[in-house]
C-alpha cells in the first residue's frame, strides 16, 4: 500500500534517512522503533510531503506521491499526528474535528451534517462529553486522542501515529492500545506508527522496522526484532551485547 | 438576534437610506460616506488578515486601483457619470486580478514577511502610477462632472455605498460561518495542521486575498467619483492601508462584527478628536488609545463581548 525506495534526506551534512527501503501492505499495524535522532519523525514528514526526498520515490496505492504537497497526500488518503501534539487551540474540540469532516474525503461540504459526522467521530473517540470545551482544558490522554480523532476524520486509509503513547501512565497506555485496534478494525485502516514505549508496541504491532542513523538495520516480527543483535547494541550499546 | 437589537438595526438602516434626502448638513452625509467606506475596506480586510492571520498592509492599494480603473473607463469610453455604478463593478474585478498576481508569490511568505511584501506593494503601486502618463502622472486624472445637481448626485452615491458596505458585511459574515471560513481559521491557528486535515491552503488563502481585494475596488471606483479628481497621493496614500489594519484589529479581526465596530468608532473618534482638540493633541491621544487597546484588549473591542458570553456556557 505504500512503497518507499531509496529514500534519503539530509539536513546539512546529516543524514536523517538515508538510502531506506520499506513496505507497507494493506491491513498491517507496523511500528517503527529506533533511539532518538534516527530518523523517524523525518521519515514521517517526508510520507506526508513535509519534506521533499533528496533521493528516491514514494508510491501510495502504486500512484507516486513523491514531492507531493502535503494537502494532497492527505487528500489521497493518508492522516497523520504529530509527535508534540497540535490542536488548533481556538477550536473546540468539535470544531477541531470538523474541520476536518468539512475538508477530508467524506465528501460533506455542509457545516451542518459535517458537525453531526464529527460527533460521531468523536463519540468512538470518547471525547464526546467534552466536545464543547478548547484542547488546552484537557489532559495529555486526551489531547492525543483528540489528535487521532481529528486524525480520523478526514477518513484516511493509512493512518501515521507519530509518539501517541508517549507520556502516558501504564494504565492509559493499555487504553490506548485497545484504542488503535478499535480504530483499525471500525475504520478499516492500516496503520504506521512510531513509538518508544516497547511494551505498546510489542503488544500493537504485526511488524516492525528499525531505524538507527536513518538506515533500517532490523524488520520482523515483535520478538524477532527484539532479541536482534543489532537493535539491541544500537540502544544499548555494544558493551551490553557482548555481555550477554 | 434580540428584538431590541433588531429594532435598533432596522431603525439604523432606515435612518441612513432617508438620510441624504432630508438635506442634512453635507459635513454629515461626506463623513458617513467615508465611513462607510472604511467599513467595506476593514471587513474586505478581515478575510486575508483577520479570519486566515496574513496581515495586509497594503489594501489600500486596491482602493487606489479601483479608483484608477473606474476613471480610466469613464474618460476613455466618453461614458455618462451616471453610468460609475456599473464601471465600479470591473474595477472591482481588475483589483481582484491584480490581487491574484500578488497574492499568488505573496502568500507562501508568513508572518511579517508578508505584512512587508503587501506593504512595498502598496507604495510601489503609488510610485507606479505617478510615473505612468497615461493615469495622469504626478498630476492625477479629473473626473468629468456629473452632469446632474450635485446634492443628488452626493445622495445617489452615499446609497451605493452604503448598500455595497451592506453587502460586503453580509458576505463577510456568511463566510465566517462557512466551510470556507473555518479553513481560513485553521490556517491561522495552524498552517501545517491544516495542510494534513486535506484543506489546499494556497488556494484558500489565494481566494480570501482575491476576493478581499474586489470589495475595496468597488469602493474606489465610487471613492473616484466622488472625489471627482484622483490623485496617487490621495487614494494610494499609505496611511489607508494602515488606517484599515488599525481598524479591524480595533473591533476585532476575529469576527466579522469587529470592522463595523472598529471603523465605525475610529472614525468617530478621529472626527470628535479634531473638532474639539488641537490636531497634534488629537493625534497623541489616538496614538495612547492603540497603546492602551494593544496592552488591554488584544484581540479587540468586540472580544470584550464575546468573553462575557463564553463564560455564561
Amino acid at each position: 500500500m505504500l512503497k518507499g525506495e531509496h529514500l534519503t534526506k539530509s539536513f546539512g551534512g546529516l543524514r536523517a534517512v538515508s538510502s531506506l527501503d520499506f513496505e507497507i501492505q494493506e491491513g498491517e499495524i507496523v511500528g517503527l522503533i529506533g533511539p532518538n535522532g534516527s530518523g523517524k519523525t523525518t521519515l514521517f514528514n517526508l510520507i506526508s510531503g513535509f519534506y521533499r526526498p533528496d533521493e528516491g520515490r514514494l508510491f501510495f496505492k502504486e500512484k507516486e506521491i513523491t514531492g507531493k504537497p502535503p494537502y494532497i497526500i492527505a487528500q489521497m488518503g493518508i492522516g497523520r499526528t504529530f509527535q508534540i501534539v497540535r490542536p488548533l487551540p481556538d477550536f473546540t474540540l468539535l470544531e477541531n474535528v470538523r474541520i476536518a469532516v468539512l475538508y477530508g474525503r467524506h465528501g460533506i461540504r455542509d457545516v451542518k451534517e459535517a458537525t453531526g459526522k464529527a460527533e460521531e467521530i468523536l463519540e468512538v473517540s470518547e471525547l464526546a462529553d467534552k466536545m464543547h470545551q478548547y484542547p488546552l482544558n484537557l489532559a495529555l490522554e486526551d489531547r492525543k486522542r483528540l489528535e487521532i480523532a481529528r486524525a480520523l476524520a478526514i477518513n484516511p486509509e493509512l493512518l501515521l501515529l507519530d509518539e501517541v503513547f508517549a507520556g502516558l501512565n501504564e494504565k492509559e497506555i493499555e487504553k490506548a492500545v485497545a484504542f488503535t485496534f478499535e480504530i483499525k478494525r471500525r475504520f478499516n485502516l492500516t496503520i504506521f506508527m512510531v513509538e518508544h514505549v516497547m511494551k505498546a508496541i510489542m503488544g500493537a504491532c504485526d511488524r516492525i522496522i528499525v531505524l538507527h542513523h536513518g538506515a533500517k538495520i532490523a524488520e520482523g516480527a515483535p520478538e524477532e526484532v527484539a532479541h536482534h543483535p543489532e537493535v539491541v547494541s544500537a540502544y544499548l550499546g555494544k558493551g551490553y551485547v557482548a555481555r550477554l | 438576534m434580540k428584538p431590541f437589537l433588531k429594532t435598533l438595526l432596522f431603525l439604523c438602516i432606515a435612518g441612513a437610506l432617508a438620510l441624504p434626502w432630508l438635506s442634512p448638513p453635507v459635513y454629515f452625509v461626506s463623513l458617513l460616506f467615508i465611513v462607510f467606506m472604511y467599513v467595506v475596506m476593514a471587513e474586505s480586510w478581515v478575510l486575508i488578515g483577520g479570519f486566515a492571520g496574513y496581515l495586509s498592509f497594503g489594501h489600500g492599494a486596491f482602493l487606489g486601483i479601483g479608483a484608477y480603473t473606474t476613471a480610466l473607463l469613464m474618460n476613455h469610453f466618453h461614458l455618462s457619470p451616471l453610468w460609475v455604478l456599473v464601471s465600479a463593478l470591473p474595477a472591482g474585478a481588475v483589483a481582484a486580478c491584480i490581487a491574484a498576481v500578488i497574492g499568488y508569490p505573496a502568500l507562501r511568505l508568513r508572518g511579517p514577511y508578508f505584512a512587508l511584501i503587501t506593504l512595498c506593494f502598496a507604495f510601489v503601486m503609488e510610485l507606479v502610477v505617478k510615473n505612468l502618463d497615461f493615469l495622469g502622472g504626478p498630476e492625477g486624472l479629473w473626473l468629468k462632472a456629473m452632469g446632474i445637481d450635485v446634492g443628488l448626485a452626493r445622495g445617489i452615491f452615499f446609497e451605493v455605498m452604503f448598500v455595497l458596505m451592506v453587502v460586503t458585511v453580509l458576505t463577510v459574515r456568511h463566510i465566517e460561518f462557512s466551510r470556507f471560513g473555518v479553513g481560513l481559521k485553521a490556517i491561522k491557528e495552524d498552517e501545517e495542521v491544516a495542510q494534513t486535515l486535506c484543506v489546499h491552503t494556497p488556494r484558500v488563502k489565494l481566494s480570501a486575498f482575491v476576493l478581499s481585494a474586489f470589495f475595496p475596488g468597488i469602493a474606489g471606483g465610487l471613492y473616484a467619483y466622488y472625489l471627482s479628481y484622483i490623485h496617487p497621493e490621495t487614494v494610494f496614500n499609505i496611511d489607508i492601508s494602515i488606517l484599515i489594519v488599525l481598524m479591524a484589529l480595533f473591533g476585532g479581526g476575529g469576527t466579522f462584527m469587529g470592522p463595523i465596530v472598529g471603523a465605525i468608532s475610529l472614525s468617530l473618534i478621529n472626527e470628535l478628536l479634531s473638532a474639539f482638540l488641537k490636531a497634534e493633541y488629537a493625534r497623541v491621544i489616538y496614538g495612547l488609545l492603540f497603546v492602551v487597546l494593544i496592552l488591554y484588549l488584544p484581540d479587540g473591542v468586540m472580544s470584550f463581548f464575546r468573553k462575557g458570553k463564553s463564560a455564561d456556557t
